[in-house]
């Protein structure tokens, strides 16, 4: 047959991964040995940079203006909604709060529930954030509604009109991918200063994944029940409400869930434009102010918060099973009684410091252990700085300096250096495998020169094959096109500092990750311990991760590095074990059955199998990284996500949205590579 | 090992209980159950219904020949399935024994069973269970690659294999580029690479479609001709059993019910379960004349149609239409064994219509 004939041929012609691979090390050896003569072929001229910043700020400030009465008069409006969930949550006394979210939390999952939500509350009470919390969970109350709706209708939308899906989903791919503090900018200027941005941020934030879950929902609904609508004579409303809508109710339920824990973790973020006295707020202050036992402490309620929220809307999505009402009754009435039989002598909750010695005895417990650690924590971010993130973003060259390595780098050891990486790449080449010969070169040479310093034809070029790779000529040109546009913008040194930071730590998130998975896929006794830990560190909003790496290694790229790698580690974690421990069981017993060992099966049909299903993973730690990249400005990092952090503290509206739009760009880019790449692997399973 | 005394599989009170708490709460549990009701199978597998246990194989006890082609039968459900993954040890087996080849491979060490599955024992299985990112050429030398034989030399050998399934053409396909039907070809001849002695099919023909299905089956029955291996298969379907089988184990709610020839399974069902299944078959077609025949030749009539004790029923009766008293039957070397009353041949035609 034709497959037989072909493959002499195809073997004697270089495949598309090692074309693009040759034409990237070409580009990028050229741009090297032309520096000296032309300089411009490694850094972009500031001359050839179109003021884009600029242009953006002004057109975007005159369209806002001429927006901005009618944006006043929805903050007008929105104020409504938002004072009454204040004084309804405020004015509400606390044990009937408590007595509420008990008797709810029992109503959905039975003790185990209630006692969450019972000693979660008293936790927030003893705190003493009590108001600062309500005044929180007022904003969640009415940004969420109004996410629900938009991304509910957005998502029906997206199922009625096939043709308008391509577009929306594209919106919702910028909702989600622009960073969260780049649109608090123009939303400042729109609505001016107050609680309205932050309930409208977090409905932007918050209403994607109820689209992308509403849309989901609908399709999968099963054809014939579909059909059996239409034949039973229902109108297109009467199939959509009473027939696929409820079909879908699990995985809507599912999009709820995801959108209280987004709407939650931005109205949290939008406390860095303050003037609103609620619990991020409180953390950020305390921050500052470096009293991070309190600043734990005002942490531990966020996570409360998450934790509560979460484990509740999750039942109510995937528990079919409901508790006895009567204990509700009870609960509720018993919180009342309770209310009014000590109506003269509850506390007010602010006066409540019963946790103060605990945020005291952190205080001085952290400062001992820093005092006694002190050395040895130097020593590991030091070493981590100077022998591996320095190296990557400023490149052997320059980082390797008598003061930390010492020694000097010569000219001879960038020879020896790039030889050793040709005689590597040569001998795989030799033992057939080309690209990744090439790839290797390629390595060695980003290592010598440094992730901020790459010419930039060779990342362009880089982007372009890597597209061509994963997803055809036109993935190429998109990728290398959007990236060109960071080139032009002047944005592009900081934007290479986000890709090497935010590179560094999905490197770090895949090889641990990665290792973390596979122990888990391996061992169930592993995965008992490592998924509680997941579960939480997915729950935990954004911002909280600063604290900890803040009180124990200070403002910097360090910490910033180690923040990110927390809060993206976890579906790398999730998706490798996912994929490992979900080979068909037919293919294992045909394995088994073949006589492979563990090891055997695991290289073999494991891991080969579960491919696409880790570079998912990789695809949403990429995600993840970028969306903390911004939020780890706080804490000291260079590039796109200081700008837009700086832009928010002047309302430099041009810079916030440039500097927004090529995050996007970067983290959409990198989307679409991994997802190529997925799919690539996918059709060659045949899955 | 391998004499003609030793059977090529024995399982002795083979048990397989699943249950919630784990392989060792099972076996626990399969050994009180056992004591409590003494030794009686069906008491114990109620016991452990009772407290939740699920006893997917009770008390199997059957051998296999060498060169038999045994088939095993039952609805889904009836644990036919979990009963040869007992056998191949891809589950553990709660209680009893397996023995292949005389060897105890429960208590087998799992270095020995990799051995065993490397050198002995071949699988096919009802889904294919081929290796999606393999090339046809690639799954069918995996066997041989997991035991270290270099490339050159277990490409050739896949070459032949897969010639013999007759698939050469399609080796640098993809699993996802072929048909059913060449897709259990490969799995057969993933399984016969290793030159297998012992060969496992779990419903390999149940998911084609019924021209495939029969079509695979002469060619396996071809292929069984060549190579004389021990066949342990499964099928839900009677026909299948019928037609390939040397003999027939029929499964029941975890039991096995019966167990004989295909004419045993036919002409005496044991229970309404058996009788059920044979309902549907062209009972005539199966038979022989020797289940019908008598010993001894007195009072044979005048008339000699021919008949053999390996002819079907439905050719004897051919032979005989207008024939009313017995006549002789002859073996396959044309002595004189028998007779038959042609009046026997149609009621045993008729024996389920009562």
């Amino acid at each position: 047959m034709s497959a037989i004939t072909d493959a002499p041929v195809t073997r004697s012609r270089l495949t598309i991964g090692t074309q693009a691979a040759l034409i990237t090390l070409l580009v990028g050896a050229i741009c090297l040995a032309l520096e000296p003569v032309a300089p411009w072929l490694v850094k972009w001229p500031a001359a050839w940079v179109l003021p884009a910043t600029d242009w953006v700020g002004t057109i975007l400030t005159s369209v806002l203006t001429t927006m901005k009465p009618v944006a006043r008069g929805f903050s007008a409006l929105m104020a409504y909604p938002m004072d009454w969930a204040n004084f309804v949550l405020n004015g509400t006394p606390w044990p009937l709060v408590i007595g509420i979210v008990t008797a709810v939390g029992w109503y959905l999952g039975g003790l185990p529930m209630a006692t969450l939500g019972f000693l979660g509350l008293s936790f927030v009470l003893a705190s003493g954030y009590w108001s600062e919390s309500m005044n929180t969970l007022a904003l969640v109350a009415v940004s969420v509604p109004l996410a629900l709706i938009v991304g509910g209708a957005i998502g029906v939308l997206a199922n009625e009109v096939p043709r308008m899906k391509n577009a929306l989903q594209a919106v919702l791919d910028i909702m989600q991918t622009v960073p969260t503090f780049a649109y608090l900018t123009p939303l400042l200027l729109l609505f001016g200063f107050g609680p309205v941005v932050g309930l409208i941020a977090s409905a932007i934030y918050a209403a994607p994944p109820m689209a992308r879950n509403v849309l989901l929902g609908l399709e999968r609904v099963e054809s014939e029940v579909k059909e059996a609508a239409v034949m039973a004579g229902g109108t297109r409303l009467q199939q959509l409400f009473q027939v696929e809508i409820p079909s879908a109710s699990t995985q809507i339920m599912v999009g709820v869930n995801q959108c209280l824990m987004a709407a939650l973790s931005m109205v949290i973020i939008a406390a860095v434009i303050g003037g609103f006295n609620d619990i991020g707020w409180e953390v950020l202050l305390t921050m500052r102010k470096a009293q991070f036992g309190e600043a734990l402490i005002a942490g531990m309620v966020i996570v409360v918060f998450a934790m509560v929220i979460d484990r509740m809307s999750g039942a109510l999505a995937t528990e079919r099973k409901r508790y006895d009402t009567r204990v509700v009754w009870g609960l509720l009435g018993f919180a009342v009684i309770f209310t009014v039989a000590f109506w003269t002598r509850l506390p007010a909750p602010s006066d409540l410091t019963l946790l103060d010695p605990v945020s005291d005895a952190l205080d001085n417990g952290l400062t001992d252990f820093t005092r006694a650690n002190g050395a040895s924590l130097d020593a590991f971010k030091n070493n981590s700085m100077f022998y591996v993130l320095l190296p990557l973003r400023i490149g052997l060259d320059q980082a390797v300096l008598p003061f930390t390595w010492g020694f000097t780098w010569t000219s001879n050891m960038s020879t020896g250096f790039f030889l050793t990486g040709a005689a590597i790449g040569a001998v795989l080449a030799w033992r057939g495998h080309v690209t990744r010969g090439v790839m290797v070169l390629i390595g060695f040479g980003m290592l010598e020169t440094g992730v901020s310093n790459l010419p930039w034809p060779f990342v362009l070029t880089g982007a372009a094959a890597l597209g061509w790779v994963a997803g055809g000529p036109r993935l190429a040109v998109l990728s290398a096109g959007l990236l060109s546009t960071i080139l032009v913008s002047g944005l592009w040194d900081r934007a290479l500092l986000s890709l090497y930071l935010s590179g560094a730590a999905v490197f770090a998130c895949a090889i641990v990750g990665g290792l973390i998975g596979l122990m888990s896929a391996i061992s169930p006794l592993a995965w008992k311990i490592v998924r509680p830990i997941c579960d939480m560190l997915q729950t935990i909003p954004l911002f909280v991760f600063l604290i900890p790496v803040l009180m124990v290694f200070q403002i910097g790229e360090f910490s910033a590095f180690l923040a990110i790698c927390a809060y993206a580690i976890v579906p790398m974690i999730r998706y490798t074990r996912h994929g490992l421990v979900n080979t068909p069981e037919e293919m294992m017993e045909a394995a088994i059955a073949s006589g492979a060992t563990q090891f055997q099966i695991m290289r073999d049909i494991k891991a080969p199998y579960a491919a696409p299903t880790i570079l998912l993973g990789l695809n949403q730690t990429i995600l993840y990284a970028f969306a903390m990249l911004v939020i780890a400005a706080l804490i000291g990092t260079t590039g796109l996500g200081q700008s837009i952090y700086l832009a928010l503290g002047k309302a430099d509206i041009g810079l916030g949205i440039s500097a927004g739009a090529a995050m996007a760009i970067l983290a959409l880019v990198a989307d679409r590579l991994v997802q190529g790449f997925a799919e690539e692997r996918r059709k060659a399973l045949g899955l | 090992m391998t004499d003609a005394n030793t059977s090529a599989i024995a399982c002795q009170d083979l048990w397989q209980v699943f249950g919630h708490s784990g392989e060792k709460g099972a076996e626990k549990a399969l050994t009180d159950a056992l004591a409590r009701s003494g030794n009686d199978a069906d008491a114990a597998a109620k016991i452990l219904r009772d407290a939740g246990y699920v006893p997917a194989v009770q008390d199997a006890n059957f051998d296999v020949k060498e060169g038999e082609l045994f088939v095993i039968m039952g609805l889904s459900g009836s644990g036919k399935s979990t009963l040869i993954r007992c056998i191949s040890q891809l589950l553990d087996g709660t209680g009893g024994q397996i023995r292949i080849h005389g060897e105890d491979i429960m208590t087998a060490s799992k270095q020995r069973l990799i051995e065993l599955r490397r050198k002995k024992l071949g699988m096919v299985f009802q889904h294919f269970g081929l290796f999606p990112h393999m090339t046809v050429l690639d799954n069918v030398a995996y066997p041989l690659r997991v035991q270290g034989v270099s490339r050159k030399e277990r490409l050739k050998k896949a070459a032949e294999v897969i010639e013999l399934v007759g698939l050469e053409g399609r080796e640098e396909r993809y699993p996802r580029e072929l048909s059913g039907g060449q897709r259990q070809r490969v799995g057969i001849a993933r399984s016969l690479v290793a030159d297998c002695e012992v060969w496992f099919l779990d419903e390999p023909f149940s998911a084609l479609d019924p021209l495939i299905r029969r079509q695979l089956q002469d060619e396996f029955l071809e292929i069984q001709a060549k190579l004389k291996t021990t066949i342990v298969f499964i099928t839900h379907d009677i026909n299948e059993a019928l037609k390939l089988a040397d003999r027939i184990a029929i499964m029941r709610d975890g039991k096995i019910v019966q167990i004989g020839t295909p004419t045993d399974i036919v002409l005496n069902p044991v229970d309404d379960y058996v009788r059920e299944f044979s309902k549907d078959v062209a009972k005539g077609q199966h038979a022989r004349v020797a289940s019908v025949m008598h010993q001894g030749t007195e009072g044979v009539g005048p008339d000699d149609p021919g008949l053999r004790t390996d002819m079907t029923l439905d050719a004897a009766l051919a032979h005989c239409m207008e024939l009313y008293e017995p006549v002789p039957v002859r073996d396959k070397e044309g002595n004189l064994v028998g007779m038959v009353n042609p009046a026997d041949l149609a009621a045993a035609l008729q024996v389920e219509e009562a």
